[in-house]
């Protein structure tokens, strides 16, 4: 292999993702050039910086509308000295433009004012029973899954995150987000555990999409919560409790 | 390689008009060019998600309160707002040290201070590196990023990237080369302005 071959393959030797005749040929090759030699030591320094890279997680979708909204309230409030003049000319310019209408209606709208005052609350109160019972609470541990060492080499491309909440039942719910995580073999399926020694206890099985990021929501029984370690199996329809059982992920609490 | 259009407005000048009318349009910009980048170094130094949750918030409510500090003629808007995120990181993180929670046996204890997440000085040291990384992948088109998603977070050779893809073994090595050469010159970039954040 001379340079012009071997040069646009350095970058994936350096990941060691070649197949292994070709890793050597290349190996070969580097041994004797200087070029690709200091090239290898760049790409090198690039894989050490990634392993500092943070998770591939994103915040939660309602964390930016929070945010807005905070700084929407602190323009508004009478503290915010620019918030207030804002507040104050906007509602001006309001109260100018209808001004007129507005004592023309003030005979009808004081007879309906109070009721509609009334139903208004009682909307309001709804909605806040309605939001807070929507609101996602914020999860107690996050825990990066991976595989195994010693699965690793089977299993690449697997990547996630478990999030877990416990509920007011005492249940453990969790939340999987898991990344390129393969479809389960014919007549298979995923299972989490909850594992503390040889104890487990299930939260439950899934399936995934493959591709992408495959979101699952499990929960487990309360005595989970005392277990330190997570486990992701691919489980076979028919099979007995532990034959066949293939671990594909496993992740400890923080 | 970059995926920001020419015709959309720069940090610095979104954060120019954090100051103005189109305030929440300005910093809904800047929070889906950064949100994850904080997010995940928040991750990564503080160890907990919901802690990275309150950083975020944080952040940037403090990038629209101190917008009048920023000076672009001091160093990127990049570097700018590292420096916010691990200051607010590191009151976070002063602040859980102090926190007394009650745990599953009922009694109390004050949370450890290095349980699943880096102290003060690893959290300079180390946020500053994450951040790099995060920007330097932020800054990937798709094609491109998926090719080290897989290859090196995922751990697949070029062939099985190939076969999972669809994309021709040739063009996958290609991508390989020209995402590692866009990351290393991120990188280099990067940490030129390394005086900056000090």
């Amino acid at each position: 292999m001379n340079y012009a071959e071997v040069h646009p393959n350095v970058a994936a030797f350096a990941l060691g993702g070649l197949e292994s005749e070709e890793a050597a040929e290349i190996q070969r090759h580097i041994a004797s050039c200087a070029d690709c030699q200091s090239e290898l030591e760049e790409l090198w320094s690039v894989n050490r910086a990634l392993d500092a890279a943070p998770p591939p997680a994103a915040p939660p979708g309602y964390l930016k509308g929070a945010i807005l909204s905070r700084v929407r309230a602190e323009r508004l409030s009478p503290s915010s000295k620019a918030g207030a003049a804002e507040a104050s000319s906007s509602v001006e310019a309001q109260s100018r433009s209808h001004r007129t209408s507005r004592i023309n209606r003030f005979k009808e709208l004081r007879l309906v004012l109070p009721s509609a005052a009334a139903a208004a609350l009682v909307a309001v109160m709804a909605l806040g029973v309605f939001f807070g019972f929507l609101r996602e609470e914020p999860p107690v541990a996050t825990i990066q899954l991976i595989p195994t060492p010693q699965e690793a080499a089977g299993l690449k491309g697997y990547w996630g995150v478990a999030e877990i909440r416990p509920q007011p039942s005492g249940n453990q719910q969790v939340e999987l987000k898991l990344n390129n995580f393969d479809e389960p073999k014919a007549n298979s399926y995923y299972e989490l555990w909850f594992v503390s020694g040889d104890k487990r206890i299930s939260a439950g099985s899934f399936t995934s999409v493959g591709k992408g990021e495959t979101r699952v929501l499990l929960n487990a029984a309360p005595e989970a919560s005392r277990y330190q370690t997570l486990l992701i199996t691919e489980e076979h329809v028919g099979k007995g409790s532990t034959s066949g059982r293939e671990v594909a992920l496993k992740g400890d609490m923080p | 390689m970059m995926t920001r259009r020419a015709d959309e407005p720069s940090d610095e000048q979104l954060m120019i008009n954090l100051d103005g009318a189109g305030v929440e349009v300005a910093l809904s910009k800047l929070y889906d060019r950064y949100g994850r980048t904080v997010f995940g170094v928040g991750l990564r130094v503080l160890g907990d998600r919901s802690m990275a949750e309150e950083l975020v918030q944080e952040v940037f409510l403090k990038v629209w309160r101190s917008s009048g500090t920023f000076d672009p003629a001091r160093g990127s808007f990049s570097t700018w707002l590292y420096r916010v995120t691990r200051s607010v990181a590191l009151d976070l993180y002063r602040k859980r040290a102090r926190r007394v929670r009650p745990v599953s046996d009922g009694q109390l204890h004050i949370a450890a201070e290095r349980d699943s997440s880096a102290g003060p000085q690893e959290i300079v040291d180390e946020s500053w590196l994450s951040w790099r990384v995060s920007r330097a992948l932020e800054v990937l088109d798709a094609p491109h990023r998926e090719v080290i998603d897989l290859a090196y977070f995922g751990g697949l050779s070029q062939r099985e990237i190939s076969e999972r893809t669809g994309v021709p073994l040739g063009t996958v090595k290609t991508r390989t080369a020209s995402a590692y050469r866009s990351l290393r010159e991120e990188l280099a970039v990067q940490d030129s302005s390394r005086e900056a954040i000090r």
